[in-house]
C-alpha cells in the first residue's frame, strides 16, 4: 500500500471516528429499506416493554433515543415492513447503529406460493402445465441439502423419475430425450451433473420455471413429451444484493444489482461443488489422486431502451469433471446464451426476437504410453425465434412468427495419444435445418367458452456436409453389405421431412369454483438419444432424423376438471390424457453406437402408447402449503425385434404413484418441510432361469421384456429451516437442516445376478484367493438411507 | 461408461449392498444350451449340449446325452459324425483327426428327438503371432502390480477381424466377466504389431497358456453379448439384459434354444513366467 493511500486511509478514520463519536447516554442509529437501502421515515423506535418512550424517524431515516441499562432489545417498527428486534450490548451503542427493515411482502413470497392469480387454473385454458415456485423448490427437502429443480418437478403428477438419485424426467410416458429443457429460450441439452444426480440450475438465480407436459403452445415444439422453460432472474435496479449457501458439498453465490443506473441489471449466479476436498481427505492414495467436481455459472443483462424495448442477454456455463489418478479424464460442458428483445410496439402489438446458442461437449482423455487417446464430440444448435402478438380485443389474442433452428452433431472425434498403438476414429457430421412457422389464437366466446386453436408446421431438411450410406435392399443391418455411399456439400438437401402440429383447446367454466378443458396437441421431433439404458450419461449419442431414422411423432388428447374451494385456497384438478408415439427408437442386442458412421444399423424402430390419470390436490395460500398427487398411468412400447414383437412396459412404467409435499411455517423463524413419495417399482427382467455357457453360469432371460417389478418405492424426507430473527441486519442468515430417507428404506437401485462365492457378495473370484463354494444370487445396492445434510443460507 | 458411473456412486453416495432373495420366474420348459467349437485342432473339437435349469438351482446342468450329432461341409457330400463321451460330457467326433479345414463352410446339424438345429460357419485363415513377453510393471491406472504378458503379431486380413483371446492360468481358464479378451477392428490393429498387453498380472513360475481365435462375425458378437449381460447389473445405466443372440437356428421343434458355434482356427502358445526377463 503506498504511502498515500496509507494516510489517506488514516485520514479517512480519523474523521469517521469523529464524526460517529456520540453522547454515551444516547442511541442513534438509521433505519432503512432493505429493498433498495432508502430511508424509512417515520419508523417507530423503542426499547422493548418501554414504547411509550420511544421516537419515530426523522426526514433522513434516523434516530436518537435515550439509552437505558444494557444489554437491552431494541425493536423497529415500520407500517408494511416485518418488525425488527436487535438485542444492543454497551459496545453496540458506542457507534450509530443502521437496521434495513424488510418489506412484508417479500415475506409473503413464502406463504402466498403460486405466482398467478388464485382462480387462474379456473380462467385458463392451460391443461397439462405446471408452475412451481421458485420459493416452493427452496422449501422442498433436499438430497445432500442441495436443492434441485428437476427432483422437484419428479414429485408432480405425470411425472416419473428414472430410479433412486437420478433427476432424469419421463413425463407421461415419453423418455427423457423427448423433453425440451430450456434456459431463456435457449435450449440445454445434458441437464445434469454427476451423471444425473444433480441438474445443472442453481436455483438462486431462477426465475421461474413452467413444465408444460405435452400440451405446449404452438410457439414451441421440437419435442414429443414436454417443454420445462426456465427463466433466469433479471437483476433488481436499486442496489447489489446477494445471496448464497455453503451446503455439504456446494457452495454458491448469486449477485445482482443495477448496470449503468436504473435502466438496466445485472445478475450473476455460480456454484461449485467441492467433493475433491473429501477425496483429498481420504487416506487411500488411489482415491485422493481422483477428482470429482462441477461448477455453473450463469449470468443475465438486461437493458431497458426507452418505453418499449427490453434487450436481455442470458449466458449460462455448466461443467462436469471425473479424473481418475491424472490419467483419465472425464469432463463435459453445457455453454447456453440467448439473445431476447421484447418490444411494445403499441397497446395491442407485441413482438419478441430471440436469438440464441446452445453446445454441448465431452471429452475423454486417457493417459497411458500404448493405448492412451483423446476422444471428444460436440453438438450445438442455434436458433432464430420471432413472434409477434396481437390483442385485437378483451377477448382475442393471436400469436404468430417463425422460428429457424440450425443442428450442427460433429463428427465423433478419437484421437490416439502421441506413440499410442490405437487408431483414430473420425466419423462424418450430422447438420439439420428445422423452420417453423407458428400461428395461434385464443378467442373467448363467453364468460364460461374460451377456445385456443394453433398450428404449428414444420419443414425439417438434414443437409450437408454428410455422407449417406445405401444398402443392400435399401434396409441398414449390422450384416447387410454397404453398396454405396453419397457425400453431400455444405447445406446440400440430404433428407427432407414436413408436419403439421395442430394444438386445439377449449375451456368450459360451470361456475366460478369449476371449470372443465380438453385438449388435441401434436409434436413432432427430429433429434434422438440413441440409447436403451434409463439414465442418460453425458457420452450418449445424439442423432438426427435422416435417411433411415423418420421423427417422433406424438399426438395426445386431454381432458381435466379443475375445482377451486375455501375462497381459491385449494385448488383440486383431474386429468386424464392418452398419447401415442410414433418412429421411437430403441437399439438392437449388443448396439454399438459411440464410433460408428453407420448408427442406422444399430437402431431399432416402433411405436408407443401412454395414458394415464392426474390427481392434484394443492394448498397453495396459509402458513401450511403443498400439495398431494396421484398419478395412475401406464406407458408402452412395441418396436420390431424387442420382446418378440410384443408390446412391453419401458422400465419407467410406473402405474401407481403417490406424491405429499408439505411445508408449514411455524413462526417468522421456524418453517418445517416433508415430502413422501410412494410409486410402483420400475419394470424390469429378472431371470428365469440359467444356463451353462464358455463354463460359466449365466442368467436366462424371458423373451419377453420387463415383465417384473422392482420392490414399491418409497421414500419420507424431512427438512427444518431456522432463520435468524430479523435483527434489521443487512446480512440475513438461516440454516437448513434436511434428511434424506428419514426411515431408511432400502429402496433398490439394482439387483445383479451373480455367482456368490464362499458366501461373500464381496468376494472377488478373480483375486481374493480360493474358492469352497459358489452359488448363484442376487445382490441388491441400495443407495441414501438417512442421509443428513446441514446448508446455510444467507442473503444480503 | 457405466463402470465410471459404478466409481463415482461408491465414492460418493455411500451405495451398499447385500444379498436379497426375490422370487423369480421359471421355464415351463428347459431351454436346449448347445455349445459348439470346430477349429483346426482336434483337442478343440466338440459340442456341449445341456439344458437351463431354475435360477436358484445350484446343481449341475443337465446334460443331454442321446442327441445325434454331427458336422457337413455344404456342397460336399462329407459327413463328420460325432458321439457323446461321458467322460468330457460332451460330443466328440468319432474320429478324432477329423477338422477343420481354411476356406470351407461347415454346419453344425443336431437332431435331439423332434427337435432339429443347425449353425453354420467359415472357417478363416488365422493371424500371425510372432512372439509372446512379460515383463514385470509398476501399478498404473487400471492395473494392478505384476507380470504383464505381451502377444507380438500381425493381421494382414481386411475383413472379419473378430478374436477372442483365452488364458489358461495353471490349468485354470480365466472366464471371469472382466477376463474376456475380445477385439476388433474398430480401433485399428496396429497394437497387436506393437504389442497387445493382456490385463491380467501374473506372478513368478505362473504356467501360462494362451489361445487366439479367429471368430466368425456372429460368434464374436454372442461372445460379445455374453460380456455385457455378466456386467449387466440391473441399474439404470446398464441396457435391459436380454440373452446374448444365439447363432444357432432351429429348423424344428421347441424354438427356443441357447448358445452358439464357433468355427476358428487356433493358435495357441504356452509360457512359465520367470524373473529373469526383467
Amino acid at each position: 500500500m503506498s504511502l498515500f493511500r496509507v494516510l489517506t486511509l488514516f485520514f479517512i478514520t480519523g474523521l469517521s471516528v469523529q464524526a460517529f463519536s456520540q453522547d454515551p447516554k444516547i442511541i442513534s442509529g438509521e433505519v432503512m429499506d432493505v429493498s433498495n437501502s432508502e430511508p424509512l421515515i417515520g419508523a417507530n423506535v423503542y426499547w422493548e416493554g418501554k414504547s411509550e418512550s420511544g421516537v419515530v424517524t426523522d426526514l433522513n431515516g434516523k434516530f436518537e433515543l435515550e439509552l437505558v441499562d444494557l444489554p437491552n432489545r431494541l425493536i423497529i417498527s415500520y407500517v408494511g415492513f416485518e418488525r425488527s428486534i436487535r438485542v444492543i450490548n454497551p459496545k453496540d451503542a458506542e457507534r450509530p447503529i443502521r437496521f434495513f427493515l424488510k418489506p412484508e411482502e417479500m415475506s409473503l413470497d413464502e406463504i402466498i406460493i403460486q405466482e398467478r392469480k388464485p382462480d387462474e387454473q379456473l380462467k385458463n385454458l392451460e391443461m397439462g402445465k405446471s408452475t412451481v415456485p421458485i420459493e416452493t423448490i427452496k422449501n422442498i427437502p433436499a438430497l445432500f441439502g442441495e436443492v434441485d429443480l428437476f427432483r422437484s418437478l419428479q414429485l408432480l403428477p405425470g411425472v416419473q423419475t428414472a430410479g433412486e438419485g437420478t433427476t432424469g424426467l419421463f413425463v407421461r410416458g415419453g423418455s427423457a430425450d423427448q423433453n425440451l429443457v430450456q434456459l431463456d429460450g435457449a435450449p440445454v441439452y445434458n441437464a445434469s451433473h454427476f451423471f444425473g444426480i444433480f441438474s445443472v440450475f442453481n436455483p438462486d438465480g431462477l426465475k421461474s420455471v413452467d413444465l408444460y407436459k405435452g400440451n405446449m403452445p404452438a410457439s414451441f415444439g421440437g419435442r414429443a413429451a414436454s417443454l420445462i422453460d426456465v427463466s433466469l432472474r433479471e437483476g433488481n435496479n436499486q442496489q447489489i444484493r446477494g445471496e448464497g449457501g455453503i451446503g455439504s458439498i456446494s457452495s454458491r453465490l448469486t449477485i445482482d444489482g443495477p448496470l449503468f443506473g436504473k435502466n438496466s441489471t445485472f445478475i450473476l449466479s455460480g456454484r461449485r461443488t467441492y467433493a475433491d476436498i473429501f477425496l483429498g481427505l481420504s487416506s487411500d492414495e488411489a482415491i485422493r489422486n481422483n477428482k470429482l467436481n462441477f461448477h455453473d455459472l450463469s449470468g443475465k443483462v438486461s437493458f431497458i431502451l426507452g418505453d418499449r424495448d427490453k434487450i436481455s442477454i442470458s449466458s449460462y456455463e455448466g461443467s462436469d469433471f471425473l479424473g481418475l489418478d491424472e490419467a483419465f479424464g472425464l469432463g463435459w460442458t453445457n455453454w447456453v446464451t440467448a439473445v431476447n428483445w421484447n418490444r411494445v410496439s403499441s397497446e395491442k402489438y407485441y413482438f419478441d426476437l430471440q436469438g440464441y446458442h446452445s453446445r454441448y461437449n465431452y471429452s475423454v482423455e486417457f493417459d497411458d504410453p500404448e493405448t492412451g487417446f483423446e476422444w471428444s464430440n460436440k453438438l450445438s444448435e442455434s436458433g432464430l425465434k420471432a413472434v409477434w402478438t396481437f390483442l385485437p380485443d378483451d377477448q382475442t389474442q393471436l400469436n404468430w412468427g417463425i422460428h429457424s433452428q440450425y443442428y450442427n452433431f460433429a463428427p465423433i472425434d478419437l484421437d490416439p495419444s502421441p506413440g499410442s498403438a490405437i487408431e483414430s476414429i473420425v466419423t462424418n457430421p450430422k447438420n439439420g435445418l428445422l423452420n417453423n412457422i407458428f400461428v395461434s389464437g385464443n378467442y373467448e366466446f363467453s364468460p364460461k367458452l374460451s377456445a385456443e386453436a394453433g398450428l404449428r408446421w414444420g419443414l425439417f431438411n438434414q443437409v450437408g456436409k454428410g455422407v449417406d450410406y445405401l444398402y443392400e435392399d435399401g434396409l441398414p443391418g449390422p450384416e447387410v453389405e454397404i453398396i454405396d455411399s453419397l457425400n453431400y456439400g455444405t447445406l446440400e438437401n440430404m433428407q427432407f421431412y414436413q408436419g403439421l402440429e395442430p394444438r386445439i383447446a377449449f375451456r368450459y367454466r360451470v361456475n366460478d369454483l369449476f371449470s372443465i378443458k380438453t385438449a388435441y396437441n401434436r409434436n413432432f421431433q427430429y433429434i434422438q438419444i440413441a440409447s436403451n439404458s434409463s439414465a442418460g450419461l453425458p457420452i450418449d449419442r445424439w442423432i438426427l432424423s435422416g435417411r433411415y431414422i423418420a421423427p417422433v411423432k406424438s399426438d395426445q388428447i386431454s381432458l381435466g376438471l379443475f375445482h377451486n374451494f375455501d375462497q381459491n385456497r385449494w385448488e383440486l384438478s383431474i386429468e386424464g390424457y392418452y398419447k401415442d408415439l410414433d418412429n421411437v427408437i430403441d437399439l438392437r442386442n449388443g448396439a454399438q453406437v459411440l464410433f460408428t458412421d453407420q448408427v442406422e444399423t444399430e437402431l431399432l424402430a416402433g411405436r408407443g402408447w401412454a395414458y394415464g390419470t392426474e390427481f392434484l390436490l394443492r394448498k397453495n395460500i396459509g402458513k401450511t402449503t403443498g400439495w398431494l398427487a396421484y398419478t395412475w398411468s401406464r406407458a408402452w412400447r412395441e418396436i420390431e425385434g424387442v420382446s418378440k414383437n410384443e408390446p412391453y412396459n419401458p422400465r419407467f412404467d410406473r402405474p401407481h404413484d403417490v406424491t405429499l409435499v408439505l411445508n408449514h411455517e411455524f413462526s417468522s423463524s421456524w418453517s418445517a418441510g416433508l415430502t413422501f413419495v410412494h410409486t410402483t417399482g420400475q419394470a424390469v427382467s429378472y431371470p428365469v432361469g440359467s444356463y451353462l455357457v464358455d463354463n460359466q453360469s449365466v442368467p436366462l432371460y424371458s423373451e419377453f421384456r420387463n415383465l417384473d417389478r422392482f420392490p414399491d418405492y418409497h421414500r419420507m424426507d424431512a427438512s427444518v429451516t431456522w432463520k435468524n430473527a430479523d435483527k434489521g441486519r443487512k446480512w440475513r442468515g438461516s440454516w437448513n437442516f434436511s434428511i434424506y430417507n428419514l426411515y431408511g428404506r432400502k429402496n433398490p437401485f439394482a439387483y445383479e445376478f451373480r455367482q456368490i462365492y464362499n458366501d461373500d457378495i464381496t468376494f472377488d473370484a478373480g483375486s481374493d484367493g480360493e474358492i469352497f463354494s459358489s452359488r448363484p444370487g442376487v445382490v441388491m445396492t441400495y443407495l441414501f438411507t438417512f442421509l443428513p445434510s446441514i446448508t446455510y443460507n444467507f442473503q444480503f | 461408461m457405466h463402470r465410471f458411473v459404478w466409481i463415482l456412486l461408491a465414492v460418493f453416495t455411500w451405495s451398499c449392498q447385500e444379498e436379497v432373495t426375490l422370487p423369480l420366474g421359471t421355464k415351463s420348459e428347459l431351454v436346449p444350451t448347445i455349445e459348439g467349437f470346430w477349429t483346426d485342432q482336434g483337442i478343440y473339437n466338440e459340442v456341449k449340449f445341456t439344458l437351463s435349469k431354475d435360477y436358484y438351482d445350484s446343481t449341475e446342468v443337465v446334460v443331454v446325452t442321446d442327441a445325434e450329432v454331427f458336422i457337413t461341409s455344404p456342397g460336399t457330400d462329407k459327413v463328420i459324425p460325432f458321439v457323446y463321451l461321458s467322460g468330457t460330457k460332451s460330443y466328440k467326433p468319432q474320429n478324432p483327426l477329423d477338422k477343420a479345414v481354411i476356406g470351407e463352410r461347415y454346419q453344425l446339424n443336431i437332431r435331439w428327438g423332434e427337435n432339429v438345429y443347425v449353425s453354420d460357419g467359415l472357417m478363416l485363415e488365422p493371424p500371425i503371432v510372432d512372439s509372446v513377453t512379460w515383463r514385470f510393471e509398476e501399478e498404473r491406472l487400471f492395473r494392478d502390480e505384476g507380470y504383464y504378458i505381451k502377444v507380438y503379431g500381425r493381421i494382414p486380413f481386411e475383413e472379419d477381424n473378430n478374436y477372442r483371446i483365452r488364458v489358461i492360468e495353471n490349468d485354470t481358464l480365466k472366464n471371469q466377466r472382466e477376463d474376456y479378451l475380445l477385439f476388433d477392428d474398430t480401433f485399428g490393429l496396429t497394437f497387436f504389431e506393437e504389442g497387445l498387453e493382456l490385463g491380467y498380472t501374473f506372478e513368478e513360475k505362473d504356467r501360462v497358456r494362451l489361445e487366439l481365435f479367429r471368430l466368425n462375425r456372429d460368434a464374436f458378437d454372442y461372445l460379445n453379448q455374453l460380456v455385457n449381460l455378466l456386467f449387466s447389473d440391473g441399474g439404470l445405466f446398464s441396457p435391459p439384459p436380454q440373452n446374448p443372440d444365439t447363432n444357432i437356428r432351429v429348423v424344428s421343434g421347441n424354438p427356443e434354444v441357447l448358445g452358439y458355434f464357433a468355427v476358428t482356427p487356433v493358435l495357441s502358445r504356452s509360457l512359465v513366467i520367470q524373473a529373469k526377463y526383467d
